[in-house]
């Protein structure tokens, strides 16, 4: 073996995130913490670039464990860009004395690492790894609040029930393993196909093939395996929130794309039931627990439990289509994500009464993340106000918003399979979805409150205008984003 | 610059201006909303220029510019393109030339108005749209543009919108439009599932091999039609035009007279090939016109307000076009557009100027002898006035006169209608011009001190645009009298899929320079008589309309009364359509609510068991997802009846 | 068995019946497929592995029981308290421990486990040549920075 071969030099994001994710560890030790926002931004900045180097071409990393094709990339620059806004987020991370910035930020970037390796696995075990270092880094994030009892009792729970997926996934893993004598995807695929010609039992296959399925969708918080969703998205900080159901759902939804479409594409037949009995289930506990929710926060939680059961949908029909569907539908969602916990953030935070009055803010629910809060934001903060509008236009699927053409695409998938009566839950669904989304835009719009101008960091403003000028663009022409897949 | 360069930044210098002046609302300093909003469309003029050599450059060939692939359902792709021919860099000349003009008017017109910033930004986005309608190389980018505009004139209409009435005024236009719209769209959805795409070139293309009057081209053409009825205001969906006079006469010359309502005609030109192969829209087009033509002269005899004088005489000009496009004159339809923008545009910004000198007064009956304070308004109305009459060398005597020339050729007696049509117009015009400028002056003490000529922002567009419509009607002299016919030639080539669909229709059976001679002197004697009638009655005997209050005789009365067609669709349509909503109401209120309340019980009482699921003990969770792996894997692999 | 479900039959039950004898045919199909897989090695192949668990088993158990069996019992309050270095117990066992403890424990997994990778990378010193000195250098400058990290973090530092 000899240097020419050094393969992994081109694995450019994956080796630069996780050198930078050091890089920033020791850079905290600096007295200022002024240096590591930008420099965080600036090592996304980085990444994003590498990622894009290889465009167009398609190669298989470290000894055919990892696969780079456009896909791949595209769902890596989804995820580093939505890792970008986040970042640029938080701001108030650096004012906050009990926060260790740097350390979240490393943790960010090297969770970053295991999306990316979720993105683009060829090999169950790359898939295993990169499962691992996104979730232990989340149970980490989850737990950042460190005095918040609230924040601790999520990141257990996360912990607890997280292990007890990856156990199932293990499992699974193990089972396939043994069923084909193969950790490969094609390899897989190949015994599904060869294995369904020659008939004969395959019991060993198909429950190890559940077995990891089930494992990756509680990942994605799919019903009934969403259960520790709206406690960990509720209990853990904003920000962190804010990544979680926007990464981590993006890279849970690539791996499952993939693996789905390489290696279980022979076996479709056989899962598709199931899993669009999934997708059913999501839909309906994720809409209509939503609708009954106090806290935005909360809400928000439910909400992307219903985004998972439309990327669901997604899969379920799948097909080629279903690619630059998910895809997109994963961009859409992220940003209007982001934009919206931005807000939540910057209203929450102007909210200190609560605190004050009660004192102990461990115990109080956090009333500062409900509806209310948002009463009367759109007189005084008509910036803010729109933003939300937008992201909340966008999550219901109206028209000329990115969210729209997401729903229409990943609809378009299912119908081309002629799964109708999943379509016909969906969309009526997105009619609940609707009410929810707009309870927020009403009480910005047309209730009363009391709400002070909110001052926003100039970037911070950036950051949001971009999230809504993209939402808007790719509502208007979802081609420009269509023709790169 | 390349053309394609050029085709984007066209549209995109007027969008430029609305998004600085529009999110820069009462932030921009006034004295800078004007330069913005002004170089928007003086620099897009001068990219018209910059482009009009390279099309000539080229030969006259067709330029298209793709954007990007827009909308891609199934087989259907739908560009965002441009087209450049003929018809769209006259209609580009139209739009940004007068576009400037009265944009530069507007900057002395409403630099006092609170609404200043707001104003040019809309100005701006309306030209955005008419840019994009008369640009797009297929249906849908026209729809849109189509669409934008009709916003933007209700966002001008209802400018003014602490006035309820005003309001009232935007909305009926655009119900109105709406209704045209329809038409429109649908003749867009059938474009498309008869010749599977909405680019003019593949649409007109496939047009040619087929029947004379198929029914699906008849079908097509009408609903287009429909759309144009709407946006250019003709019979039954012209009562719009006079009330949208409530927006400030700069829009009422832009928007409701020079540009937006001559889209109908434009698109009628654009689509020549599908209406040639359709002679009875053509006909029904004809029937339709000179009705609208007639009917709105007739209206405009009596009117009072300066304004709404211009604007039935606006309805009925809109109608001669399509009478000129009923006859298959395409050429001459476009040329009536053409000039009909340069004298109307005058006259809406002459009656701007007087309203803005007489303190916002618009009724002819306070006015008189506004000619010694106002000159420079006084002399271009004058023109525009000879113009929109008719009387040679100006610019209206050419263009009406080859529409009528065409009629002649198809129909005598429309061609009589049409002169019929002609005299009214030529006698409304005079008496508007003798009543606000001649005589004695009607109005308040208070008024007359005020009076003063406008500034020079105000009368620069007057007198720009009196110098065209003088010199206007010299781009298509007719060979009779020593022309060339310059502008028939320009635009042949656009006509030639339609010579070719449909022969029998562009059959020359041409007047002998006789008749033509013969024509022309009586239509423009007719319009001279007129005039000198009008100065008789107003001039030299003073007459001065009757007041409101006065008891009319039953045909004036009627006539007075716009022959009562608000009241009759208020009775025929508005009201039952009320009712019918009311009765819809009433019971919707009582079948909806059941079965929302219905629906929402049920949402509750299934969130309630969702709920009590989400305890937050880890415990339970734990036990529910075993549970339901172990329900899942129980179904799929011990009993295949479950799900297969 | 049979005879009971044929009795459950002829009763009427046969949808109830005809789904049990299914189960009982899938889970046959499983177990005999479980079997399958693993058909290239015989039954006795397994021997070692049960003698080796049962004597495992038994030492256990025997042991458990002999001690609990041969010795004298006698009780005594002072007896049967918890005995913790010879001083009074206080509170509870459950206490808050210093953080640093599992801190420490932790970095002793950590860093103890990392050196395991050494032993195989010396003992294929000279065939992983070059490149596998590379990346053992790689490896160890990152555990190093880690380490470097945890002192200037100051975890090791017990005030």
């Amino acid at each position: 073996m000899t240097f020419q071969t050094y393969d992994c030099l081109q694995m450019l994001p994956i080796i630069l995130l996780s050198l930078s994710g050091i890089a920033l560890l020791f850079l905290g030790f600096q007295k200022s913490r002024a240096l590591l926002l930008p420099a965080t931004l600036l090592f996304l900045v980085i990444a994003f670039v590498a990622n894009f180097l290889d465009w167009g071409k398609t190669y298989m990393y470290f000894r055919d464990m990892l696969l780079v094709n456009n896909l791949a990339m595209i769902f890596t620059g989804v995820v580093l860009l939505s890792t970008f806004m986040v970042v640029s987020l938080s701001g108030s991370l650096a004012d906050d004395e009990d926060a260790q910035p740097a350390e979240y930020y490393a943790i960010l970037l090297f969770s970053l690492v295991g999306a990316i390796m979720m993105i683009g696995f060829e090999n169950l075990i790359m898939l295993f790894v990169g499962v691992e270092i996104l979730s232990v880094a989340m149970y980490i994030l989850t737990g950042s609040d460190k005095r918040n009892l609230r924040s601790n009792e999520a990141a257990l729970k996360y912990f607890l029930m997280g292990a007890f997926a990856t156990g199932i996934l293990l499992f699974g893993i193990a089972l396939l393993y043994g069923a084909t004598g193969s950790f490969v995807l094609s390899g897989i695929g190949n015994y599904a196909h060869s294995a369904t010609n020659a008939g004969g039992s395959m019991l060993l296959f198909y429950v190890g093939m559940f077995m990891l399925l089930i494992g990756m969708l509680f990942k994605v918080s799919a019903a009934p395996f969403h259960f520790w969703t709206p406690d960990v998205y509720d209990g853990a900080p904003s920000l962190f929130t804010a990544y979680m159901s926007t990464v981590v759902k993006t890279a849970g939804f690539a791996a499952l794309l993939r693996i789905l479409s390489v290696s279980f594409s022979g076996v479709y037949d056989f899962w598709w039931v199931a899993m669009a009995v999934v997708t059913v289930l999501t839909l309906l506990i994720g809409n209509i627990t939503a609708v009954y929710q106090a806290s935005f926060k909360r809400m928000m939680a439910y909400s992307s439990i219903s985004h998972a059961g439309y990327l669901l949908i997604g899969l379920v029909g799948l097909s080629q289509a279903s690619k630059p569907a998910i895809a997109f539908y994963s961009l859409a969602y992220s940003l209007s994500t982001i934009a919206a916990f931005g807000v939540l953030m910057l209203v929450a935070r102007n909210r200190p009464l609560n605190a004050a009055v009660f004192g102990d803010q461990t115990t109080l629910a956090r009333t500062d993340e409900h509806y209310d809060a948002f009463n009367g934001l759109a007189r005084k903060n008509p910036l803010l106000g729109f933003v939300m509008a937008v992201s909340m236009l966008s999550l219901a699927g109206i028209p000329l918003t990115a969210g729209f053409w997401g729903k229409f695409m990943v609809f378009s998938a299912a119908a081309d399979r002629g799964a109708v009566w999943l379509l016909v839950v969906a969309v009526l669904m997105s009619a609940v979805g609707i009410y929810y989304y707009f309870r927020v835009v009403i009480a910005m719009y047309f209730r009363e409150g009391q709400t002070d101008t909110i001052r926003v960091a100039p970037f911070y403003r950036i950051v949001l205008i971009a999230a809504t000028v993209l939402t808007l663009a790719l509502g208007l022409l979802p081609n420009l984003f269509q023709g790169l897949i | 610059m390349s053309p394609h360069l050029l085709c984007i930044l066209i549209p995109l210098l007027p969008l430029l201006g609305f998004v600085v002046n529009g999110l820069g609302f009462r932030k921009v300093p006034t004295s800078l909303v004007g330069i913005v909003g002004l170089a928007g469309p003086v620099l897009a003029f001068l990219c018209v220029c910059l482009l009009w050599g390279n099309f000539h450059a080229g030969n006259d060939a067709v330029i298209k510019t793709t954007l990007f692939d827009w909308i891609s359902v199934g087989e259907m792709h739908i560009n965002f393109s441009f087209q450049i021919d003929q018809l769209t860099m006259l209609m580009l000349g139209i739009v940004t030339g007068i576009g400037s003009l009265i944009h530069l008017y507007s900057i002395g017109y409403m630099n006092h108005d609170e609404g200043y910033g707001k104003f040019m930004a809309f100005l701006n986005l309306f030209l955005f749209f008419m840019l994009l309608l008369v640009l797009g190389s297929n249906f849908v980018i026209m729809f849109i543009g189509w669409e934008g505009v009709g916003l933007c004139s209700y966002l001008l209409i209802g400018f003014w919108n602490t006035n309820t009435s005003y309001n009232n005024a935007a909305r009926k236009a655009f119900v109105m439009n709406r209704i045209g719209d329809l038409g429109f769209l649908l003749g867009i959805f059938t474009i498309m599932t008869t010749f599977g795409s909405v680019e003019y070139t593949d649409v007109f293309e496939q047009v040619v091999g087929m029947d004379v009057n198929a029914p699906v081209i008849l079908t097509i053409t009408l609903l287009l039609f429909v759309g144009a009825m709407g946006k250019s205001a003709q019979i039954p969906l012209f009562t719009w035009l006079p009330d949208a006079m409530a927006g400030p006469t700069p829009v009422s010359a832009l928007i409701h007279a020079a540009t937006m309502v001559t889209a109908g005609i434009y698109m009628v030109v654009r689509a020549n090939v599908l209406f040639s192969m359709a002679p009875l829209t053509l006909d029904i087009i004809g029937g339709i016109a000179i009705a609208t033509a007639l009917l709105a002269a007739s209206i405009g005899l009596l009117q009072n307000d300066i304004k709404k004088v211009l604007a039935y005489s606006t309805v009925s000009q809109l109608g001669y076009m399509f009478l000129g496009l009923g006859a298959a004159a395409y050429t001459a339809g476009m040329f009536h557009v053409i000039t009909h923008a340069f004298f109307k545009a005058l006259l809406f910004l002459g009656a701007g100027s007087v309203i803005h000198a007489m303190s916002n007064e618009q009724d002819i009956r306070n006015m008189g002898g506004l000619r010694k304070s106002l000159p420079i308004t006084y002399w271009t109305f004058l023109v525009g006035t000879i113009a929109i009459a008719g009387i040679p060398p100006f610019a209206g005597f050419f263009s009406k006169d080859e529409i009528l020339a065409h009629v002649y050729e198809h129909s005598k007696v429309l061609w009589a209608l049409g002169l019929l049509g002609s005299a009214m117009t030529s006698f409304y015009m005079f008496r508007l011009l003798f009543l606000t400028f001649f005589g004695e002056f009607r109005g308040t003490d208070e008024q007359k001190h005020h009076l003063h000529e406008s500034p020079l922002s105000m009368t620069l567009p007057l007198l720009v645009l009196a110098v065209l419509s003088v010199v206007g009607g010299f781009m298509n002299v007719p060979e009779v009298l020593g022309g060339h016919s310059v502008l028939a030639e320009f635009m042949s080539p656009l006509f030639d899929q339609a010579r070719q669909a449909n022969p029998a229709l562009f059959e020359a059976n041409a007047l002998d320079h006789g008749t033509e001679l013969m024509l022309m002197s009586i239509s423009a004697g007719v319009a001279i008589v007129m005039a000198v009638v009008a100065y008789v009655m107003y001039v030299r005997n003073a007459a001065v309309p009757a007041p409101d209050s006065q008891v009319r005789s039953l045909p004036q009365q009627v006539v007075y009364g716009k022959y009562y067609i608000d009241d009759f669709y208020d009775r025929l349509i508005v009201r039952p359509v009320r009712g019918l909503g009311d009765a819809f109401y009433s019971l919707g209120e009582f079948v909806i609510d059941a079965v929302v309340g219905g629906v929402a019980w049920s949402v509750r009482s299934s969130a309630g068991v969702f709920r009590r699921a989400q305890s937050g003990s880890i415990g339970l969770y734990v036990l529910l997802m075993v549970l339901s792996i172990t329900l899942f894997i129980a179904l799929r692999f011990f009993n295949w009846k479950v799900f297969n | 068995m049979e005879g009971f479900f044929m009795a459950f039959y002829r009763m009427g039950w046969h949808r109830t019946a005809a789904n049990y004898v299914r189960f009982i045919a899938n889970l046959r199909s499983f177990l005999s497929l479980l079997s399958m897989n693993t058909a290239s090695y015989l039954p006795s192949d397994y021997i070692p592995i049960f003698i080796q668990l049962s004597l495992a088993l038994g030492f256990i158990v025997v042991t458990m029981l002999v001690t609990h069996n041969i010795g004298p019992k006698r009780h005594s309050v002072k007896k049967d308290d918890p005995f913790e270095c010879g001083i009074p117990t206080q509170g509870d066992a459950r206490a808050p421990i210093s953080i640093k403890y599992f801190l420490v424990a932790i970095l002793f997994v950590l860093f103890d486990v990392e050196v395991i990778f050494m032993y195989p990378w010396a003992v294929n010193f000279m065939q992983l040549g070059q490149e596998g000195f590379i990346q053992m250098v790689l490896f160890m400058g990152l555990l190093l920075a880690g380490f470097y990290y945890v002192i200037r973090k100051g975890v090791l530092k017990w005030e």
